[in-house]
């Protein structure tokens, strides 16, 4: 404690001299007021006192002396203007940048360089979960600590990297309105953009006294947070590093969809993908759910690192909504399932709309029209003459699947670049087949098939008859489904606009037909083609803004600018234009968000869209910024400033102010009298 | 010129009313003159008067017969007894005299106090029972008296000696400190002849307060208390007095210091409210008549309703 204004030696004469001055005030007798009464002895008896209130009398003298030369040491003292010594150094600006990234939840084992206080005992059991001590409640005690710490000429700033940027008080000395921007923050799904969030420090602190930059993070970032921090430590503003780091134990939903079977729209198929990001192997049990109810549930044994892309089949669809859950195994902690956000996945199924089949032929063969007509419940059939139905044709442009069965006419040009059968394409030459002839043959036997394959799944191809066909070009990728004597007569392609199924012959001139496989093999195409139709949008993931096609999500485009966005949170609810179709989306927090067309053809219509975190690089907890320079490393937390508001001859002087106030207050209320 | 200037004078103003009032008018004197004071016992008077007494006399009532004896008046002589039965009988009549009334008005410092409220309404209701017994032919003296005898007026007769008493009472001497136990000894010491004896006084006296009533009762006195009270002196917390001061005794009887706090008044205004209690407990309990008179309580309203509830006047 140092002394800025008067000497000490000018403090203790004042108080020295007042106290003289006070005590022989005291010891001069009151003056007072003289009374004439009538009856003084009653008087007398009234106001005789006892021993006790006498002593009491004398000792309320002594502390009213007290009392007084307590106000004049404190106002002695003002006048010396005492001030600690951490108040003598240079000013500070200091912005703390808190990561708010998705592992930050994860636990914090207590031996980082700010976990040594309070919470370090909560640290001591890492598998129980709910009173752990997570890295962000270490950090925030960590920033508490240098706001504490802060002098009355520093300042400070918080700012918060999430997956966006805010700042959670202002640049200032206000240590109540910088606690304040540190209340209820919590880890944010995804991961922070360190790279914008250390920028805005460095601008704000650049240029003040003492500038200097503390992250706070547990080093569990992705690239371009590592090379941002990088950056930072190695740039000409102080710039240090606290690492809140603990157990990296770790298991995460990565991917989660589902879809409807095509010929069983109540059941679905759902696809889970489990990350085992921990050191060790793990077990976890994956539980889908409807509603809160449990549909499916599979226990998962995954090494340190491993993935595993989880199909559960079969599951009912009498729900809209899906939840995967991560479940630690029966009879052990799930400490090393790690932060529990992303132990959850949300799934919509997807409404499945018929598929828009067109068939062009010539009218002579009705064999496939019938076939497909029996898949009427998810199969919207129209037919196109022959010689139409090329890529211009408004029914063969809005099919999702074209059947061509051309029979004694040549394929119209150009074909379609989508889903198509193709039946016998290379009678004529100069076809626009995309598989190429070979040759022909006559009397081609069906000797070889693909018996795995889902398009011939209970078909049996042997024995049939046929007076023509064609051999085709199998190109590498592609899918020889059918061989006549070991070369390829019927032919799969698959391509990024869509897949091509060639059968080599005309069906007027086989007894294919006839045979009880041939709607099976009808069916089986048309279910390959849906499982293959990509279409509805499963899910986001949280973080930036997301382009998604409306049309994608099932909401009719023409017309349509505006979509409101509800959720995930009760009550949350945004407005999203239209622009070209496509909508932008952001999402903060896992969860279902519903979009309800504001206008267009469906005004009202809602939709359904999950939000996943979905990341694996959002779910490691370990620490990857790796080794930083020296300066970046930071020390202890530093001790609280003794006094961090005002001159501390101010305070003296409200003391002593407080003090004459109270004895004011007490002499008029005849306490002290 | 009114009586009550004739009284006081205009160097002495009415506190209650800022200056002369009425109060002792004309009208009043008319009423007064149609009360009377009552005494419970029959006192032996020395003149002939309105009052009964034991003497058997010139009265008008008959009371007896008695032989007659050498120098009797014939005219008493009862005629018809003689001529019926020849015996010489004389008429005696009971004998009327007056009432010795004595008024002791305490002019210690106590009742000067302030601005001498009390003593002026004293004087007012001693005047005012002076001139109900002089207009009913009694004798009526008036001392004033602190620890000492200050002054007597000896006993006059006649409603016309009212304006001496008047004039006593404005001459007299003040101040001093209260001894009623000493005053009333001296006044029955000096009173030939026992009688109706109305002490007013605050009665400021913790231990000789009732002494002196007593002193007197003995004395074959009937003593009348009138105790004349200031409300402002008896419940002081309406003055909003607080602070450190020292209470200086009146009549010089030493100092004490205090702090007046609202409690040390309202313990002031209940210890003063059981010394009056006690004071009138007293009387009561030796038939001594007692009357509290607050001087706030108009004038008028004491004597002619007051006093006569309470049997001291009718």
């Amino acid at each position: 404690m140092n002394l800025a204004g008067w000497s000490a030696t000018a403090v203790a004469t004042l108080f020295a001299g007042g106290a003289a001055v006070i005590t022989a005030l005291y010891l001069l007798k009151m003056r007072r007021r003289a009374l004439e009464v009538p009856f003084a002895a009653l008087w007398q008896r009234v106001t005789r006192e006892s021993d006790a209130r006498r002593i009491w009398r004398r000792l309320r003298r002594l502390i009213s002396w007290l009392v007084q030369l307590l106000i004049l040491a404190a106002i002695a003292l003002a006048l010396g203007d005492p001030r600690p010594d951490v108040w003598l150094r240079e000013p500070a600006t200091v912005a703390i940048v808190v990561d708010l990234s998705a592992s930050m939840g994860g636990p914090s084992e207590g031996a980082g360089p700010a976990a040594s206080d309070e919470g370090a005992e909560d640290a001591e059991d890492p598998t129980d979960g709910e009173a752990r001590r997570s890295r962000l409640d270490a950090a925030l005690a960590r920033a508490r600590a240098e706001i504490a710490a802060l002098g009355p000429s520093d300042r400070a700033l918080v700012i918060a990297a999430g997956p966006e940027v805010s700042v959670l008080s202002a640049l200032g000395r206000d240590h109540s309105a910088l606690l304040r921007g540190l209340d209820g923050l919590a880890p944010t799904p995804g991961e922070a953009d360190l790279g914008r969030a250390l920028a805005l420090a460095r601008n704000a602190v650049d240029g003040q006294p003492g500038p200097r930059i503390l992250l706070l993070t547990d080093g569990a970032v992705d690239d371009a947070g590592a090379k941002a921090v990088q950056t930072c430590a190695e740039g000409p503003l102080p710039c240090s590093v606290a690492r809140f780091q603990g157990p990296a134990a770790n298991l995460a939903i990565t991917a989660f969809a589902a879809r409807r079977y095509p010929q069983d729209r109540e059941k679905v198929e759902v696809l889970a993908e489990i990350v085992n990001l921990g050191d060790a192997e793990a077990s976890v049990i994956l539980e889908v759910q409807a509603d809160g109810l449990g549909i499916g549930r599979r226990e998962v044994t995954l090494g340190p690192g491993e993935s595993s892309r989880q199909i559960l089949g079969e599951l009912d669809a009498a729900r809209a909504r899906l939840e995967a859950r991560l479940l630690a195994p029966e009879g052990s902690a799930a400490g090393h399932l790690g932060p529990a956000e992303d132990d959850l996945a949300f799934a919509v199924i997807p409404q499945l709309r018929p598929l828009e089949v067109a068939l062009a032929t010539d009218g002579t063969n009705l064999f496939v029209e019938a076939a497909l007509l029996t898949l009427d419940d998810h199969v919207h059939l129209s037919g196109v003459p022959i010689a139409e139905a090329n890529a211009d044709h408004p029914v063969i442009a809005a099919a999702d699947v074209v059947f061509y069965d051309p029979g004694a006419n040549p394929l119209p040009s150009p074909l379609p670049s989508k889903d198509m059968v193709l039946f016998d394409p290379w009678r004529f030459e100069g076809s626009p087949s995309p598989i190429a002839k070979v040759r022909d043959v006559r009397r081609p036997f069906l000797t070889e098939q693909l018996k795995d394959h889902p398009i011939l799944e209970h078909v049996v191809v042997k024995d049939i008859n046929i007076r023509r066909g064609t051999i085709l070009e199998a190109a590498p990728g592609d899918e020889v489904l059918i061989r006549s004597l070991g070369e390829p007569i019927a032919v799969v392609r698959r391509g990024t606009s869509g897949s091509v199924v060639a059968f080599g012959f005309d069906l007027r001139e086989s007894d294919m037909p006839l045979r009880t496989a041939f709607p099976v093999l009808i069916s089986n195409l048309i279910d390959d083609f849906e499982r293959a139709t990509p279409g509805f949008v499963a899910a986001i993931p949280v973080g930036a803004r997301r382009p998604i096609a409306v049309a994608e999500l099932g909401l009719a485009t023409p017309g349509l600018t505006e979509v409101e966005v509800f959720g995930p949170e009760p009550g949350a609810s945004t407005t999203a234009p239209v622009q070209e179709g496509v909508i932008r989306v952001r999402a903060t927090k896992p969860g279902i968000l519903r979009l309800r067309a504001v206008d267009g053809p469906n005004p009202g219509a809602e939709v359904s869209l999950a939000v996943n975190q979905a990341s694996a690089a959002a779910s490691d907890l370990h620490d990857r910024l790796g080794d930083l320079p020296a300066a970046a490393a930071v020390e202890e937390a530093p001790s609280p400033a003794p006094l961090s508001q005002g001159p501390l001859w101010s305070l003296l002087v409200l003391l002593a102010a407080g003090i004459v106030a109270i004895e004011w207050a007490s002499y008029h209320r005849r306490w002290t009298v | 010129m009114g009586v009550i200037s004739r009284l006081f004078g205009k160097a002495a103003p009415n506190p209650e009313t800022g200056g002369d009032g009425e109060l002792f008018d004309e009208a009043f004197l008319a009423r007064l003159e149609l009360l009377q004071v009552v005494a419970r016992r029959v006192f032996r008077g020395r003149t002939r008067a309105e009052r009964k007494s034991r003497k058997v006399g010139s009265g008008l009532e008959f009371a007896d017969h008695r032989e007659y004896s050498a120098g009797d008046d014939i005219r008493n002589l009862d005629w018809n007894v003689l001529m019926r039965l020849g015996q010489t009988l004389i008429r005696l009549y009971e004998e009327d005299e007056d009432l010795p009334i004595r008024i002791a008005v305490d002019v210690s410092a106590s009742m000067c106090s302030r601005g001498g409220r009390k003593l002026r309404y004293a004087q007012q209701v001693a005047a005012a029972l002076a001139y109900v017994g002089l207009a009913n032919l009694d004798r009526v003296g008036i001392t004033c008296m602190s620890g000492q005898i200050h002054s007597s007026l000896p006993a006059v007769r006649g409603k016309g000696r009212i304006f001496r008493v008047f004039d006593f009472l404005k001459a007299s001497e003040r101040g001093g400190p209260t001894d009623l136990r000493a005053a009333c000894k001296r006044i029955a010491a000096e009173s030939a002849q026992p009688g109706l004896t109305v002490v007013i006084s605050d009665f400021y006296d913790l231990d000789g307060a009732f002494d002196g009533l007593n002193l007197l009762r003995f004395r074959k006195h009937e003593p009348i208390a009138i105790q004349v009270l200031d409300p402002v002196e008896c419940r002081p917390e309406m003055t909003g007095l607080r602070g450190d001061v020292r209470l200086i005794d009146c009549e010089g009887e030493g100092e004490t210091d205090v702090t007046i706090t609202p409690a040390t008044l309202k313990a002031y205004s209940a210890a003063h409210e059981r010394f009056c209690d006690a004071l009138a407990q007293a009387c009561r309990s030796r038939g001594v008549p007692y009357f509290r008179a607050e001087i706030d309580v108009p004038f008028d309203e004491l004597v002619l309703r007051m006093f006569r509830l309470g049997g001291l006047l009718r």
